[in-house]
């Protein structure tokens, strides 16, 4: 059973990292946003747009965890597969690349966010431009979403 | 299409028809002032006079706006109001609304509520803070004057002290020598057992010969004054009545106030929001006026003005007075005038996406009809599900039915998402993805008819939608490099376009037909093709960055430097992979809710409730969360991997004087 409890351990660090990375982006993101809407509450949308970009490593997070439980026949009535402690750690390796980025980047992201939403605060026709900084952290994410989904459909498991 | 092509119009005509020169400019929507030099502004004396008039008009209106509209209840909606369901009226009947409204009287009236309130609400927050004061001097029994009058002898003093310097005040006062039948230290009633660091309301009652002894000894042994009003006279009990109904009173005013409030936001709410895109259209036309040349009698006004709207204006123009000359000249080559985006029906969404990042310059390429097939195709991949396109689409058509007044920026922006869920359904369709597998967890039959339509599986087979991804990716840098290049043939930088952009796109073309061949996809010959490109584009690249560098050695130095640039390539090509990765992302998040779904319809009796409320909710939550990343992802790919080879805009977006249109709809 110690392969199956490897294999949970790497989903529960997809979700649990991932997500703590995108709350916290998102929460600073979110002081920034309730700073510019004091001022000028009609910036409503745009603000709300920019703070909502840090939140997609949580989703990502969520998407491999789900992955890995499925993987792992946990999801339905079929029961769990078999596994080796060989295939579990496997299984958790596959999980690291977006737990781990996931979790830095969405930080990171919600700080280039809270800094755009103070550059629309003042030219709100730059909202494109602001739209794209915080994008650019989220290439990072993007990248080990990626890595994590091509590991994982590389690991043979049952 | 592209750029439109403007003409420079200068305009000369009499003083007393200024005003409906103006207006007819403001009309036509066309027509971009150009600014007279600086030093002639201080003629204007009789339009600076109109200006000043409407400024004042328009300082009142922000001040209702400002204050009425937080108590106003719109009857339509926002999100109806954002879609055009606003009032339609003309000029000339905001002309006759504002000549019978008396701003001055509205604002009068506001201002005496709002003066009311605050004195309403000034003296409510003074009562409450007696009300507060008197419930903790509840224990006293004397008339409260003693603290503002006193008596002939006596007066007192109230404070609050922590519950464990009371015995030190106490022996304090005992200690004092006059301490006698005139000094009375009263102590709230407290439990001693609880936090010794609770404070305690006491009074002091002592005779005014020792005041200043006794005030002194207090506050040494840390007891705080509190101020009791004089207004308080009588005694704890009398006064609470009192308070508690003149609470009650404020309370009451303040409420009718209120809805008094209320009352008049609602009346003149609508007027006023009229009135502000009136004299805001006023403003804006008289400062174009303003920046006109004049002398005593004549007034030029200098405009741009697309080719196209040339000869409607000529007629508006010449309608109106005899006395007019009106001449057209192309722009000189020093000059730079604003841009316009013209393109067809079917790319002019798209512009909105060149305009977010900057409009082109005058004379420069308009990338929007170069961009519109990209991003359509990696909003289709990014967001890759036939469902949800489905559901964009209907959403759209919905909105486009209902709705008949949008304004054309915004029919744009949401005709861009029409479009770009067309591309969304194709590939929902051959990649497989309706609702996620819905198709599979739910309606088992239609599996045949999907599976003969999929031509990608990027479930199953994701290297090949990764390899389709990096394609497009190759193709699309590709064509910026070509564009690039030709921007440079047109203005005769032959060797910069062969050495920046030709010979990158030999090498990387060379580099893939290579790969690509080796893997045993491509005929032989194809290989020894990329081969012989890519070599031939690596030498240009390195004897084009040794171009004016001294020596040998710094030219060989530069060479390598250039082609360690390549790394950039790589990355921007690997850049591309995230159209696997985000219409990956949607199709998984469909899963996930179907599979959802499927486990709450298992609860006994109500689980095909929770069933449809999981996966309608989380369809819904799924297309919004992926749109936002299917639009700025794209995006991020044109703005940075795209435009970075050939496009830095820098123009000046063509903003002709047009109508005041905030709150209502104004026509001429």
């Amino acid at each position: 059973m110690l392969g199956l409890s490897l294999a949970l351990f790497g989903a529960a660090l997809a979700a649990a990292l991932a997500g703590i990375g995108s709350a916290i982006g998102i929460g600073v993101a979110g002081g920034a946003a309730a700073g510019v809407m004091t001022e000028d509450p009609n910036k409503f949308g745009s603000c709300l747009i920019l703070q909502a970009l840090p939140g997609t490593q949580g989703i990502y997070g969520l998407l491999i965890a789900f992955f890995v439980l499925n993987k792992l026949g946990l999801l339905g009535g079929a029961g769990a597969v078999d596994l080796t402690w060989n295939q579990g750690l496997q299984i958790l390796a596959s999980c690291l690349p977006i737990a781990v980025v996931g979790w830095y980047s969405a930080i990171w992201q919600g700080k280039t966010s809270a800094a755009s939403i103070q550059m629309i605060s003042k030219k709100p026709e730059a909202m494109g431009k602001a739209i794209i900084l915080p994008a650019m952290v989220e290439t990072y994410a993007v990248l080990a979403l990626l890595t994590s989904i091509l590991m994982l459909m590389g690991v043979q498991v049952g | 299409m592209g750029v439109a092509r403007l003409k420079k119009a200068e305009l000369y005509y009499h003083k007393s028809v200024h005003e409906q020169i103006a207006a007819s400019l403001q009309e036509s929507g066309a027509c971009q002032i150009i600014s007279s030099d600086v030093e002639n502004q201080t003629k204007h004396s009789d339009i600076e006079k109109l200006i000043s008039c409407t400024e004042e008009k328009l300082a009142d209106i922000r001040y209702l706006v400002r204050t009425l509209t937080p108590h106003y209840v719109d009857p339509v909606p926002a999100l109806d109001r954002m879609l055009g369901e606003r009032p339609d009226v003309t000029m000339s009947e905001l002309e006759e609304l504002a000549a019978k409204t008396d701003l001055k009287a509205v604002c009068e009236k506001t201002r005496a509520i709002e003066h009311e309130i605050g004195e309403v609400r000034s003296k409510l927050s003074e009562a409450k803070v007696n009300d507060s004061i008197l419930n903790s001097l509840g224990f006293l029994e004397y008339p409260l004057s003693v603290f503002s009058e006193g008596t002939r002898t006596l007066t007192a003093l109230a404070g609050t002290i922590k519950a464990e310097k009371i015995s030190g005040l106490k022996a304090a006062l005992g200690d004092f020598s006059i301490y006698s039948e005139d000094t009375e230290l009263i102590i709230a009633p407290y439990d001693e057992k609880k936090d010794k660091s609770q404070d305690i309301y006491a009074v002091v009652i002592y005779s005014r010969k020792i005041e200043s002894e006794i005030r002194e000894l207090c506050a040494k042994n840390g007891l705080s004054l509190v101020e009791i009003p004089a207004s308080l006279t009588g005694t704890v009990t009398e006064e609470k009545e009192k308070i508690s109904g003149l609470i009650k009173d404020f309370e009451a005013k303040e409420s009718e106030l209120a809805a008094k409030i209320v009352d008049v936001a609602n009346e003149n709410i609508p007027t006023v929001q009229k009135l502000s895109d009136y004299y805001n259209s006023l403003n804006k036309r008289y400062n174009g006026t303003a920046m006109s040349e004049e002398t005593d009698c004549t007034m030029l006004t200098k405009f741009w003005i697309p080719e196209s709207k040339v000869e409607e204006l000529k007629i508006k123009i010449e309608n109106i007075s005899p006395e007019i000359d009106l001449t057209f000249s192309d722009p000189e080559p020093d000059e730079e005038p604003p841009s316009l985006l013209v393109n067809s029906n079917l790319v002019r969404p798209f512009n909105i996406l060149t305009e977010l990042y900057s409009s082109p310059t005058y004379r420069g390429i308009d990338p929007t009809p170069l961009l519109a097939p990209f991003f359509w195709i990696f909003f289709g991949m990014c967001l890759g599900d036939a469902g949800y396109a489905l559901v964009v689409f209907g959403a759209i058509m919905y909105v486009f039915k209902k709705y008949k007044k949008i304004s054309l920026g915004v029919k744009d922006f949401i005709r861009l998402f029409l479009l770009c869920s067309v591309s969304t359904f194709i590939y929902g369709v051959i990649s497989g993805s309706f609702f996620g597998n819905f198709i599979d967890s739910f309606i088992p039959f239609l599996i045949p008819l999907k599976n003969s339509l999929m031509l990608v599986d990027p479930m199953t087979n994701p290297m090949q939608v990764l390899g389709i991804s990096l394609l497009l990716g190759v193709i699309h840098l590709m064509f910026g490099l070509l564009i690039a290049a030709y921007e440079k043939m047109k203005s005769k930088l032959f060797i910069d376009a062969i050495g920046n952009d030709i010979s990158w796109f030999l090498l990387i073309v060379g580099l893939c037909l290579l790969g690509v061949g080796m893997g045993g996809m491509l005929p032989p010959h194809f290989v020894q093709i990329g081969q012989f490109m890519a070599i031939l584009g690596a030498i240009i690249i390195f004897i084009y960055a040794g171009k004016g560098k001294p020596g040998i050695f710094n030219k060989i130095i530069s060479g390598f430097l250039a082609l360690y640039g390549s790394t950039s390539y790589l990355g921007d090509i690997l850049s591309y992979s995230r159209l696997l990765a985000l219409g990956f992302g949607s199709a998984v998040i469909g899963m996930v809710i179907n599979l959802l779904g499927g486990l709450a319809a298992d609860i006994p009796y109500v689980g095909w409730l929770v069933a449809i409320v999981v996966i309608v909710g989380g369809h819904i939550f799924s297309i919004a969360i992926n749109i936002l990343g299917s639009f700025v992802h794209p995006l991020r790919l044109q703005y940075v991997e795209f435009f970075g080879k050939f496009y830095s805009g820098g123009g000046e977006p063509f903003t002709p004087l047009t109508l005041s249109q905030e709150f209502v709809n104004v026509k001429a």
